[in-house]
């Protein structure tokens, strides 16, 4: 299409705002985080420079590459988890619920907890698996255990168990909008042709929903891949992760070219893996019509 | 006519805008300081007395000042760092020196402190003390046979799971004298490597590592730990005053627990430095000194100011008079290289 005279008002009624949007506030922002990332710390600041120091010293210094990885198994841990758990709930939502308005409540009860600050849901694991929490009092009133123990909370899987229970969501909502938009006549079809329940899961239903899956999954992963709140409630001293490094280094460290470049490699990362995310997507793709 | 009234509506409003805007910024405190320094208490009489309106935001350690700080100006107006961290601040361009004969009671100040050469540098004075104490260890006293005399403590497998520590380069502090170390503001790169090895080693004992004072008191009443560092004063009796049916006691080690002073430091350009150096004053009165000490537990720096206000007894347990008593600390200084420190203590945190 091109401009004319007539179209360029309404073109640019319409979309100045979004452009001025996207260019103020995120490619102006991303262009001065990664210029920043080739500045040099000097105590007690830092100035403008361009040189790679900032770069050598994540890659040389272990404790970059060991939250890293660290970061990547936990976002790994929550994904999965969340599509063990999500899958079969909007399964049983699309195809087992038959009273549509008991779907849609069920659905809203998946969707409602996002209406609750994250904080407050964070923190209320720590209320739930502490010591003195609500999860050992319930086994020790039950004699399951004679002492609480202090295995369920400041770790790793305290982490994922709350990181799991807040995106979960986000695993759901794309998963219950491919399933519902699935034809019934293809399962239908399916059976007609004497093909057993699993199997009809198997050859019709899941791969028609793959492009959910990649949705959701790349979501879940992403968000967690960036939490930093979980680590500070329910994580030990064990559970650092990315988000909470480039905290330290823009605040207590206040060096904010190494955060900058540690900042930029995350980005990196997290765009190599939606380029993933959408091939997979691509490959998955059924042609319906 | 509508339209006259319309505009005369609209100038109206606006003029209404303007003494808002104007008054809002006039009288009004924006303070970055530690959990208890702004409590209602002794904030409200300066409110009261001044006209102006105390806004308080917290850090969790000293490194939160200049982070704060760099991250824009226009924010705060005033800050309280502790001593090992007025040199950094100064050198970094985020404060004004202070005038300190507008500030009144500036003079009952132990000169200890006031003409301490942080504190007074280039020939101009940059901080105006506010209160000082220690950081010791605290246990609960019902958890361990006996009573413990060490840092030791802290590195007990014992211990296992049931030990905290501040999140804060003074870990390092702690575990060098522990290790043995007697310049611990200026350690070599071996020793560093010694203490950060130590640290690494001492992580399965640790249930978490506390970033504010309402964190470590959380784990302490909620029972998951048992013994961690702590500021002197503050948690114990925050945490025995919920009356959880034990108790926490604190204790000075053998390898001597931690000294530190806070002084307010007014950020440069603040556009409300009538109400800073109002406060700053306040701070330095009666009921600013025992106030504050009386809501934290820890040390008035004023001891003229304080004569009226306290009773014999909690003179001798605030130290009042006796600021002799800095030496039995090892009283915090800004390291050395700290950057290599900070580098050192987030390698720590970071490592598996």
């Amino acid at each position: 299409m091109t401009l004319t005279r007539r179209t360029f008002p309404g073109f640019a009624a319409l979309f100045s705002a979004p452009l001025a949007w996207v260019l103020l506030l995120m490619v102006v922002p991303y262009a001065i985080m990664v210029s920043v990332g080739f500045w040099t710390r000097q105590f007690p600041l830092f100035h403008p420079d361009f040189q790679f120091g900032n770069y050598a010293q994540i890659f040389a210094d272990p404790q970059y590459t060991t939250v890293i990885l660290r970061t990547l198994k936990i976002a790994a841990l929550v994904t999965v988890c969340a599509l063990l758990l999500g899958y079969p709930l909007a399964y049983f939502l699309v195809f087992t619920v038959r009273s549509p308005r008991l779907r849609n409540l069920l659905y809203m009860s998946v969707i409602v907890p996002l209406w609750v600050s994250y904080l407050l849901r964070a923190y209320t694991w720590k209320i739930i698996l502490g010591t003195d929490g609500a999860l050992n009092s319930l086994l020790v009133s039950t004699g399951i255990v004679s002492a609480p123990l202090d295995v369920f909370l400041y770790n790793q899987t305290a982490m994922v168990v709350t990181l799991v229970y807040i995106f979960v969501p986000f695993m759901v909502m794309p998963l219950f909008t491919v399933l519902d938009n699935i034809p019934r006549r293809l399962v239908e079809a399916s059976e007609d042709l004497g093909v057993g329940p699993f199997m009809t899961f198997w050859k019709v239903i899941f791969p028609l929903s793959l492009g959910g899956v990649v949705a959701g999954a790349t979501m879940t992963f992403c968000l967690s891949f960036g939490d930093f709140v979980a680590p500070v409630l329910v994580g030990g001293p064990d559970g650092i992760m990315v988000a909470n490094l480039l905290q330290t280094q823009f605040g207590a460290a206040l060096n904010w070219p190494l955060g900058s470049a540690l900042a930029t490699l995350v980005l990196a990362l997290v765009l190599i893996l939606l380029q993933l995310s959408s091939r997979l997507d691509r490959a998955g793709r059924v042609d319906l019509s | 006519m509508s339209i006259m009234r319309r505009s005369a509506i609209l100038a109206l409003a606006a003029a209404s805008l303007v003494p808002q805007a104007l008054a809002a910024r006039a009288a009004e405190l924006n303070y970055l300081t530690w959990e208890g320094y702004a409590v209602d208490g002794f904030i409200s009489k300066f409110e009261a007395a001044s006209g102006c309106k105390v806004t308080a935001s917290y850090v969790g350690s000293n490194d939160d000042f200049a982070a704060k700080l760099a991250a824009g100006g226009g924010v705060y107006d005033l800050i309280s760092p502790s001593l090992d961290t007025v040199p950094m601040l100064r050198l970094a361009g985020f404060v004004a020196p202070i005038d300190t004969a507008k500030i009144e009671g500036f003079d009952g100040i132990y000169p200890e402190f006031s003409k301490e050469s942080d504190v007074v540098a280039d020939g101009e004075t940059w901080a105006v003390p506010l209160i000082w104490g220690s950081v010791s260890l605290i246990y609960r006293a019902d958890k361990f046979e006996t009573k413990p005399d060490s840092i030791a403590v802290l590195f007990d497998p014992a211990y296992k799971g049931k030990v905290s520590l501040w999140d804060d380069k003074s870990a390092l502090y702690w575990t060098a004298r522990y290790l043995g170390y007697d310049n611990v503001f200026d350690l070599t790169d071996e020793q560093l490597e010694a203490v950060k090895a130590k640290l690494i080693e001492q992580k399965p004992l640790i249930r978490k590592y506390w970033a504010s004072a309402g964190e470590l008191t959380e784990l302490m009443a909620n029972q998951e730990v048992y013994v961690s560092n702590a500021w002197t004063g503050l948690t114990s009796k925050d945490v025995n005053n919920l009356k959880k049916g034990f108790e926490v006691v604190e204790f000075t080690p053998k390898e001597k627990a931690e000294g530190w002073m806070d002084s307010m430091m007014l950020v440069k350009d603040s556009p409300n430095e009538d109400c800073a150096y109002k406060f700053m004053s306040f701070m330095q009165s009666a009921d600013g000194q025992c106030g504050l000490a009386e809501a934290t537990g820890y040390f008035p720096v004023n001891p003229k100011a304080v004569q009226g206000c306290m009773n014999d007894a909690l003179k001798k347990e605030r130290q009042v008079d006796n600021v002799e008593f800095v030496k039995s600390l090892v009283m915090w200084q800004q390291p050395a290289r700290l950057d290599k420190y900070l580098e050192t203590w987030n390698a720590v945190k970071a490592a598996p």
